[in-house]
């Protein structure tokens, strides 16, 4: 029997967010979360090795009391249960510390794991950092951007694409693996699953305490980066209005931004060519 | 009292809309355009229990709440009204009557195939004779000593094209209207059974509105829902709970008109601003936003009445007549900001506009509402 | 040299020499803030004949004679080298316990390290071992009044960036995306001092095993690493319109991307779209046609650098994310720009 760990992130929903392009201004708190498109692909790679091999799913994941969310989604699409880990001194936490305190919350709550299943990056900071350091504090082989996976007994075979080199990689488990989203279209949640999962389903709460954890190496006092300041890039656009006739249009845009465009494609397209 | 929605109804709104935004969206103006009922996605809707919103998880049903089963139905007609209406009539009065009403054998022999949408539920009971007046109806279904030989014409059948199982009203002795009226479970491959033309309608086009013809159509005992004589207790709990999702469809379709009309005031200018910033722009979105959210919580407190077990009626039919008529002019303002583009069809308001107006026709009219609200209130008061 | 000089750290990531040549970029960087720090540049190589490592792709290049002399043609003052057989492939886990011990041997101020998908996952790893901070991806470094590397580092699709510190441990690490910054040009007479890491005895065998690999003969990424992106949006009216962005594509020498609604009506494939389900992509010029521009498709195209839309409806979101905004039906514009590019591309 396998037994799996998948660690989601809840991120703020991308067509949700209270977001204003001018100013580049984001109210996060506003957000609503959802669950990182690559830490469901994870799940979903997850479900696959289950339904070939047996096993036991559980999700984790770290964040404020309304990441609980994510943990019953996740089991509304079959996962067998949810660990949150909440505490408002593991906020702030860069991807060092993160891995870290998840790493003892999956040692304490998932003691003789098989595997470890994280999505490749999140859509908010997209790092991609968490994974790789995850396996590190666990002290167990890890591989990132997975495509494909299969498994011979203890023996997980992986598929991925790094740097222009197809890979097929093999590791004893235990292991950890990050999934990078794939082509196929993620799974709808099922809404008997999602009633259920909400009805029923029992998520262990673990905090800083419970886990034994040192307050002053967590969340933000423990991270060795800081941010100083956030800016949005697009928000100062300039952004030069063209009307006209088409043909006009087109030999301004050669004319005034031959550097640009000529640039790209490495030809002087400001005059014509005879035939 | 807690006015936030809890983390279940988020995260069920949050899940429909995925799906309604992924798979609906991108077809939803040209089903309407073609009148096409789209198989596509009620295949994908299958094993996600749409077709069971509220059966039982015994019978392959999600068995939802009533809060997190208006959210539903209120997001897919955010996307398509008329994929809303499939649902909410296959859901409140088809599937819902065999709920509450039928026998564990019946419940066993209908309810996982329509759970599973393979047979997807229709309600018959408006005929060219008898709509809000159901002692109108002349459909019967007269007992031979074997079976009950059904004969008579539904029109107006929403998920006429494409039912599976139908409930047909009528009544057992055209003597005894009242006494008599029964609901019998009729399958579509019954023989005598047969689909007329779809109706040309004016909004909710994707979904194949027909009519029914019943010629000799005969079903055992046994498809009998309830006693003979049970049809009018039946009809009226059906269209209560209707009510709720047709209240739900309303409301999704306002909400959708009402992003839209945001977006586009924001986006289009005259005189050099964009038209949000005018004083009579704003107003319409003010009224709009907050007859869209008094909608919602009459509505979300009429589903918590009916799951409390409380009778739920007249708090059914204010979140019906309320929603419908709000929706009406909510799609009205919205086509109306949007100008010229708004009567287009280039844009989606046109088709919410036209979509809106039936919910104050269907599962009772906005009329027959303030009748059945009128009689609470003066039950009530002496 | 003085044995306290302040160190950077490029890792030369040469696996993908001729595609991918951000170790080049790193070092040209590197040159420059160690200026502002008075320190040194060094490259550290870890692999097997890097002295002469040619292979097929280089055999052409007469001024190539190895990656260590290559990095000091292109600014490393210092190389750290362990060659060794068992480098000759690359190895998570063994390149960052090489690179854990000489940095604790050599304390450097900062590594910096190309956001190649080994370096992301190399980097990391190396960070923890380390038991210091680390930036990803990022798209500028700087230095502070404070004298510390300012890391920027986009979130969101590009939509925000984040500058960060690493106040007190060291190194300060990042990984920088390939393209932000200019290789200094090859100069050959320039030197440097190469320093031979013996490979250690004790060095556990990888429990990743690479049971094969092959350099894949075709890019499979094309939307994502093209410099010139055409793409559509339902704008373009037809399936038949939708067509002509391939003949611009092919005169552009770029590739074609789309919009949801485009790929769900069947006008281009899913491996098109771009988008939050799709592909985010980076091109130096990105032509957007009939794109209304709903969040989930701007947020993919965040990172290109220069973009031209094309749409009826001035107030579009795509267009005010433009650097142009054309007023005009999509469809008509874009035939008349092939026109005008057959006269002078021809």
């Amino acid at each position: 029997m396998l037994k799996m760990v998948v660690c989601l992130k809840q991120v703020p929903m991308v067509s949700e967010l209270p977001w204003d392009p001018r100013t580049g201004t984001l109210q996060r708190d506003l957000a609503e979360g959802m669950m990182n498109p690559a830490c469901r692909s994870a799940l979903e790679a997850a479900l696959r090795l289950r339904a070939g091999e047996g096993g036991e799913i559980t999700a984790i994941t770290m964040g404020p009391p309304m990441a609980e969310e994510v943990l019953r989604e996740a089991i509304a699409l079959g996962a067998d249960r949810g660990v949150l880990l909440t505490d408002r001194r593991m906020a702030g936490a860069d991807t060092s510390v993160t891995s870290y305190t998840l790493a003892r919350a999956i040692e304490r709550a998932c003691a003789g794991f098989d595997l470890v299943l994280c999505g490749f990056s999140t859509i908010d900071s997209e790092t991609a950092q968490v994974g790789p350091q995850l396996a590190e504090e666990l002290a167990v082989p890890g591989v990132a951007g997975i495509d494909g996976i299969e498994l011979f007994g203890r023996t997980v075979r992986m598929r991925r694409l790094s740097d222009n080199f197809l890979e097929t990689l093999e590791m004893d488990l235990p292991g950890l693996i990050t999934v990078a989203t794939g082509e196929n279209a993620l799974q709808h949640v099922p809404l008997g699953g999602l009633q259920a999962a909400f009805d029923g389903a029992k998520i262990l709460t673990l905090s800083a305490d419970d886990l034994g954890l040192d307050p002053e190496i967590i969340g933000v006092k423990g991270s060795a980066t800081r941010i100083i300041s956030v800016t949005s890039p697009t928000a100062a656009k300039k952004n030069l209005v063209l009307t006209g006739a088409p043909k006009r249009i087109v030999e301004q845009l050669f004319e005034r931004f031959d550097d640009k465009i000529g640039g790209a494609i490495g030809r002087d397209l400001k005059t014509e060519k005879a035939k | 009292m807690d006015f936030n929605p809890c983390m279940k109804h988020k995260a069920v709104r949050k899940a429909v809309r995925m799906f309604a935004e992924a798979e609906l969206a991108p077809i939803a103006r040209d089903i309407d355009r073609d009148a096409r009922f789209p198989w596509e996605v009620v295949e994908k809707m299958r094993p996600l229990h749409f077709f069971g919103l509220q059966a039982p998880r015994e019978y392959g049903g999600a068995e939802m709440d009533s809060i997190s089963y208006a959210i539903a139905i209120e997001e897919i007609s955010r996307i398509s009204a008329a994929m809303g209406l499939c649902l909410t009539v296959h859901n409140s009065v088809g599937v819902y009557p065999i709920v509450r009403f039928g026998t564990e054998e019946q419940k066993k022999r209908f309810l996982p195939a329509m759970a599973r949408g393979d047979s997807i539920g229709a309600f018959c009971l408006t005929e060219a004779n008898a709509g809000s007046d159901a002692g109108g109806v002349e459909t019967t279904a007269v007992w031979d000593g074997s079976d009950y030989v059904i004969n008579g014409t539904k029109i107006f059948v929403t998920n006429g094209g494409v039912c599976g199982t139908a409930l047909i009203f009528a009544i057992t002795d055209p003597q005894n209207l009242q006494k008599s009226a029964g609901v019998f479970i009729v399958e579509q491959d019954t023989p005598g059974f047969s689909v007329g033309e779809i109706e040309d309608l004016c909004g909710m086009r994707a979904n194949p509105v027909s009519s029914l013809f019943l010629e000799d159509c005969r079903v055992p005992e046994g498809n009998l829902l309830g006693r003979p004589g049970d049809g009018i207790r039946i009809g009226l709990t059906t269209l209560d709970t209707g009510r709720i999702g047709i209240a739900a469809q309303a409301l999704g379709i306002a909400q959708s008109a009402f992003e839209d009309a945001v977006r586009y005031s924001k986006e289009r200018q005259q005189f050099k601003k964009p038209i949000s910033s005018f004083q009579t722009i704003q107003n319409f979105l003010a009224d709009m936003a907050t007859e869209i959210d008094a909608a919602r919580l009459l509505l979300y407190r009429a589903c918590a009445v009916k799951d409390s077990g409380r009778p739920f009626g007249a708090e059914a039919a204010m979140a019906k007549l309320y929603c419908s008529e709000m929706a009406t002019r909510v799609t009205n303002r919205a086509v109306q900001i949007h100008g010229g583009y708004g009567y287009s069809r280039e844009y989606d308001v046109e088709r919410y506009f036209r979509d809106a107006k039936v919910t104050e026709i269907y599962e009772g009219t906005s009329e027959v509402q303030r009748m059945v609200i009128a009689r609470a209130v003066l039950s009530q008061r002496t | 040299m003085s044995a306290n000089k302040k160190a950077i750290w490029v890792f030369g990531d040469y696996r993908n020499y001729f595609q991918n040549r951000v170790t080049l970029q790193l070092l040209s960087r590197a040159k420059d803030l160690a200026k502002k720090i008075g320190g040194e540049v060094c490259a550290v190589v870890f692999g097997h004949w890097t002295d002469e490592w040619v292979d097929d792709a280089l055999s052409h290049n007469p001024t190539f004679c190895g990656v260590v002399k290559e990095y000091i043609a292109h600014g490393a003052d210092k190389v750290y080298l362990t060659d060794h057989p068992r480098l000759s492939a690359y190895s998570m886990e063994t390149y960052a316990l090489l690179m854990e011990r000489l940095a604790k041997r050599e304390k450097p101020e900062m590594i910096l390290i190309g956001a190649t998908a080994f370096g992301r996952e190399f980097a990391p790893r190396v960070a923890k071992r380390l038991g210091t901070g680390l930036t990803a991806d990022c798209i500028g470094l700087d230095i502070n009044g404070e004298g510390l590397l300012v890391q920027m580092a986009p979130s969101f699709g590009g939509n925000l960036v984040a500058e960060i510190v690493t106040p007190e441990r060291r190194p300060q690490m990042a990984t920088v995306r390939p393209g932000i910054f200019q290789e200094i040009p090859h100069d050959s007479v320039r030197t440097g001092e190469v320093v031979r890491v013996p490979m250690p005895v004790d060095l556990p065998a990888d429990r990743v095993r690479l049971v094969r690999v092959e350099r894949c003969p075709q890019r499979e990424q094309k939307l994502e690493d093209a410099k010139v992106v055409v793409c559509g949006g339902r704008g373009l009216g037809s399936r038949k319109k939708f067509a002509k962005l391939f003949e611009l594509a092919e005169l552009l020498g770029g590739e074609v991307g789309a919009t949801r609604p485009v790929v769900y009506a069947d006008w281009a494939g899913h491996e098109a779209l771009v988008g939050q389900a799709g592909k985010q992509i980076r091109p130096q010029i990105l032509f957007s046609f009939g794109i209304s521009g709903a969040i989930q498709h701007t947020a993919a195209c965040n990172n290109a650098r220069f973009i031209v839309a094309v749409n009826k409806n001035p107030n579009a979101a795509m267009m005010k994310r433009a650097d142009v905004a054309i007023v005009a039906d999509a469809s008509q514009l874009c035939a008349t720009l092939i026109q005008e590019l057959k006269k002078r591309i021809r």
